[in-house]
Order: structure tokens, then C-alpha cells, then sequence
């Protein structure tokens, strides 16, 4: 127990600090892990109440996901979905994993290593979006649902690897009819939800916490994987009153994904033995993939490779995502390697973001001299 | 002037319109409580932006729509374009000695001026559609619907001290 508080109270203070220098905190958080943990000095180590404080992390995370889920407004934006988020998905996995698999990982790990390789964090592209006052730009509604693009994509990925040896057919079978059971309850208890989340006591908070447990704890009775049933609970959930939900959820979630984060970076073993050169080549790659994907998205919609730049400026850093995918599936070597990548993305993504404008002005300003924009010789008529 | 407006997941709300003279502005209302406003002048190719509170966001608003602002005094212009430009404005008083010991029915504000009075703040408790036998006390501060030339009539016929 006294590990979970050292390791809070040094997040918080890292959380300060990065704050402060608007600076993505996570990476701060699995550097700390690592220096407190097994692979440090090993202050502070896993136990089972850390390890039940993660997995809320976790699940709250992906009920999240859920929640940002609306079926109905992706359906309505499908090209804009669907067009950026093709693009991305090829290059980046094609690279992550070919990358992978030559650099010796095994054909799962591999796969496991692309998929994390693939998945930039939604967090920080939201937040850099933000605070870098680049709302505004048409690439940035592209990097959005670029985002609502890979959070459906990363579900099918959890859903596959969650499958294991399991019959596909009889899986899939299974997910879906806890997914209608899911979905029955809301549909038809949809007043009795609202006239909870309306109440002003602590039933709201109360109930979300328990419905999200109560969910992962029934899924793991009944066989079905947590993690697709967290997800489909905020998805079903998203169709009554997702804002309050998110509200009622935040505190929770913030919290635990900070012990997730850190108990990650402290668990961390580095007995895998992963050379410093496959972790460069691996890192390097992440972020010239996404300028790959980033430059030919912008040509595809824009004509514009600058466009691309900006797209990859807010896309490069791999956050949330990845991780869960290294502590759900990962060997030793793989979350070594993912949390190296994190790491390096995040903060490569965060000045990247930071400087994509300066950067890129400097280009156009070079342009200007090669003749003024066309829409200005018109004006001159 | 087209007024756009998108949902963006995980962001916010996007408003977005390009006046006749080709200026854009955007609006958003982010997820993390605070609003973006962009302003990007035709021709320009970097907006230039500013994050405000929600209150400093209201603010803005009430300047916008040419209401005068006073420390105590507030009023906001409603205009509703879809209805052949309906224009309502609310606007805020502090009672007077005066009219203390008055109840809204001997005052004939109705009849006299043509407002309405929505909602009365005593002591940080809030009275929403106050009835006709409502009371007024000195210091209550009172919210009035009308047009402007009503609650021009009602600040110097009612409002008197």
C-alpha cells in the first residue's frame, strides 16, 4: 500500500511539472515506473491491490472509448472516417510490423508491436489540438476523426487478439449477445438511467462505477473478454446521456489510469534483453511512418503535402493505447519495447506539434517567392 | 453568412461562419470547459486565436450584440434570425427605495410599459416568473424581457426613485 502512495505523490509532482512545461505526462509516468520499479531501484513494487487499481485504470479507459463512440455520427461523417483512416492504418501497420517481425520479434509480437506501433493517442492529439489553438486548421477535423478512426480499429484489434485459440465464429457469437444484453438494458431501462444520472446525490457517481465494474466482472464470469464488454457498456451508454457520464466517470478515471501508467513503467522487466538498436530503428521508424501516412493523407485530401506535415506534427506521439496493448498481450521484450516508443513519440510528438507552425511557415514562406497563390493574380483583374 | 456547426468527438462543438466580406470566424466549445475563438481575415492563412472562460465567453457576447454594460446592470439582445429577425432583450435592474412595499400588480408594469418581469435575485436566491403579488424589496436585482424602447419606458417610468 505505502507503494501506490510514493508512487501517486511522485506522479502527482511529475503532473505538476509537465503541466508546466505543456509536456505530455505520460512518458513522465513510465520513466518514473521504471526508476521505482523492478528495473530501478526498486522502491516500489506490483502488489495485488496496485494491480486491481491498473486494471480500473484500464477498464475506465476503454469505457471511455465506449462513450466516444456514437454510432450514429460516424455514420454520418463515414468518408471523412473512413478516407485519412485507411491510409494511416496500411502504411503504419504494414511498416510496424514488417519492422517488427524482421527486427526477430515473433509473428504475435510482432503483430502486438505494429498494433501499438500504429495506434497514435488520441489524448495528446486531442490535447495538443487545444492548447496549440489549432482547432481551427481543416487538417485538424482530419486528425479527429482520423482519431474516431483507430479507437474502432484498435477494438477490432482487441477483439481478435482477445480471441485466442477460441473458435472465431462461436467468439464473435458470444460477444454479440452479451453486447444485445447490453444494449436491451439500456434501451429499456434508457428512463431509469437518466432519472439516476439526474439526481444531484451521489447515486450518479454511485452507479456508473458500479455499472462499469459489474460489467467487467460479469464478462470475466461468462467467458467474454472485459475489455470489449467495458467498451460496449459505454457504447450503449453514449446512447442515453454520454456527457454525464463522462463526468461522472473523469474522477475515476484520471486517478487509475495515473496508477496504470506507473505501475506499468514499474513493472517493466528488462531481463527480455531488447538491444539498443532494435529499440533506435523501432522508434525512428514510428515517427517516419506517421510522416509517411501524415504526407500522403494530405496529398489524398488536401493535394497538400504541407497539410501532411501538420497532420503528422499532431500524430506522431503514442500514448494510452499502446501501453494497454503492451500490458494486455505483451511479452516481456514487446512492453520494453512499446514503452521505449512511447516515451520517444510522445515527446518527439509534443515539440513537433508545438513547432508545426514556425516549421511549416518557414516552408510557405519560401513557396511565396516562387510566385504569388493563384486566388491573388485574380484579385488583380 | 452560412452558420456552420459540427460535433467534433473528443473535442467539443465547432460554429463556424465566413462573413460577406470573407473574414471566417470559428467558435469552439471544448470538452475541457474553456472556448476557442478563431478569427481568420481573408486572404490570411494563420487564424489568430483566443482560449476564454465561459464567462468571459458570455461577456463577449452581451458586447457583441450591443448591449451596454454596466457593473450592475446587464442586459443581452436575443435575436432569432430564423423568425424575421425577432429581436428580445433582457435586462437587469436593481430596485430602488422607491418601490419598495410594491407588488408587481401596483406597479401596472405590464400595462404601463410592456415588459414582463422573468425573475427576481434577492440575497443570492433566485425567483423565476415571479407572480403579480410578488413584493419588491430595495437591492432586489430584477431581470425584465422586452424591446429596447419598453425597457427604456420601464427604467424611467417604474424604476424611478
Amino acid at each position: 500500500m505505502e507503494g501506490i502512495i510514493l508512487a501517486l505523490f511522485v506522479c502527482l509532482v511529475l503532473a505538476l511539472v509537465s503541466k508546466y512545461l505543456t509536456l505530455p505526462a505520460i512518458p513522465f509516468y513510465i520513466i518514473a515506473g521504471v526508476i521505482m520499479g523492478q528495473a530501478g531501484l526498486g522502491l516500489v513494487a506490483s502488489d495485488q491491490i496496485s494491480s486491481f487499481f491498473s486494471d480500473m485504470g484500464l477498464i475506465f479507459l476503454l469505457f471511455f472509448v465506449g462513450l466516444g463512440l456514437r454510432v450514429d455520427k460516424i455514420s454520418e461523417n463515414r468518408s471523412a472516417v473512413l478516407t485519412s483512416g485507411i491510409i494511416d492504418l496500411n502504411v503504419n501497420m504494414f511498416i510496424g510490423f514488417v519492422a517488427a517481425y524482421l527486427l526477430g520479434f515473433s509473428f504475435t509480437e510482432a503483430l502486438i508491436v505494429a498494433a501499438a506501433f500504429y495506434i497514435s493517442s488520441t489524448a495528446m492529439a486531442v490535447t495538443s489540438l487545444i492548447e496549440n489553438r489549432k482547432l481551427m486548421m481543416r487538417e485538424s477535423e482530419t486528425i479527429i476523426w482520423l482519431m474516431v478512426f483507430e479507437d474502432i480499429a484498435m477494438i477490432i484489434v482487441l477483439a481478435l487478439l482477445s480471441a485466442g485459440d477460441q473458435n472465431l465464429f462461436f467468439f464473435a457469437a458470444k460477444i454479440i449477445f452479451a453486447l444485445a444484453i447490453l444494449y436491451a438494458l439500456a434501451h429499456y431501462g434508457k428512463e431509469f438511467l437518466v432519472s439516476i444520472l439526474d439526481r444531484d446525490d451521489e447515486l450518479p457517481v454511485l452507479f456508473t462505477f458500479v455499472a462499469v465494474l459489474a460489467t467487467a466482472g460479469f464478462a470475466v464470469l461468462f467467458g467474454v473478454p472485459d475489455t470489449m464488454m467495458v467498451i460496449g457498456l459505454g457504447a450503449v451508454f453514449a446512447t442515453t446521456d454520454p456527457d454525464a457520464f463522462e463526468q461522472h466517470a473523469r474522477p475515476f478515471k484520471d486517478v487509475f489510469l495515473v496508477i496504470f501508467f506507473v505501475f506499468f513503467g514499474i513493472t517493466i522487466n528488462l531481463s527480455g534483453n531488447v538491444s539498443l538498436y532494435v529499440l533506435t530503428v523501432i522508434c525512428i521508424l514510428a515517427i517516419v511512418s506517421k510522416l509517411i501516412s501524415g504526407v500522403l493523407t494530405g496529398l489524398y485530401l488536401y493535394g497538400s503535402a504541407k497539410s501532411g506535415l501538420e497532420i503528422w506534427a499532431n500524430t506522431i506521439g503514442r500514448g494510452e493505447f499502446s501501453i494497454a496493448l503492451a500490458v494486455l498481450y505483451g511479452s516481456p521484450p514487446v512492453a520494453v519495447t512499446i514503452a521505449v516508443m512511447v516515451i520517444v513519440t510522445s515527446l518527439v510528438g509534443s515539440f513537433a506539434a508545438k513547432y508545426s507552425g514556425t516549421l511549416l511557415h518557414g516552408f510557405s514562406g519560401r513557396s511565396r517567392h516562387h510566385g504569388p497563390p493563384p486566388h491573388r493574380m485574380r484579385a488583380g483583374h | 453568412m452560412a452558420l456552420r456547426s459540427l460535433n467534433l468527438p473528443g473535442v467539443g462543438t465547432k460554429y463556424e461562419f465566413e462573413t460577406d466580406k470573407g473574414d471566417t470566424v470559428a467558435i469552439f466549445f471544448t470538452k475541457t470547459g474553456t472556448i476557442q475563438m478563431y478569427t481568420l481575415q481573408k486572404g490570411c492563412h494563420t487564424p489568430s486565436a483566443a482560449e476564454m472562460t465561459p464567462v468571459e465567453a458570455r461577456r463577449l457576447g452581451n458586447i457583441l450584440t450591443g448591449a451596454i454594460i454596466e457593473a450592475d446592470q446587464e442586459s443581452v439582445e436575443i435575436a432569432f434570425s430564423a423568425l424575421a429577425d425577432l429581436r428580445v432583450t433582457i435586462h437587469t435592474y436593481i430596485v430602488p427605495r422607491a418601490v419598495s412595499g410594491k407588488t408587481i400588480e401596483d406597479l401596472e408594469i405590464r400595462a404601463k410599459t410592456g415588459t414582463t418581469v422573468i425573475a427576481v435575485s434577492r440575497n443570492d436566491k433566485n425567483i423565476i416568473n415571479p407572480p403579480p403579488s410578488f413584493v419588491f424589496e430595495t437591492g432586489d436585482a430584477v431581470l425584465v424581457i422586452g424591446e429596447t424602447d419598453q425597457l427604456r419606458l420601464f427604467e424611467h417610468e417604474i424604476m424611478v426613485d
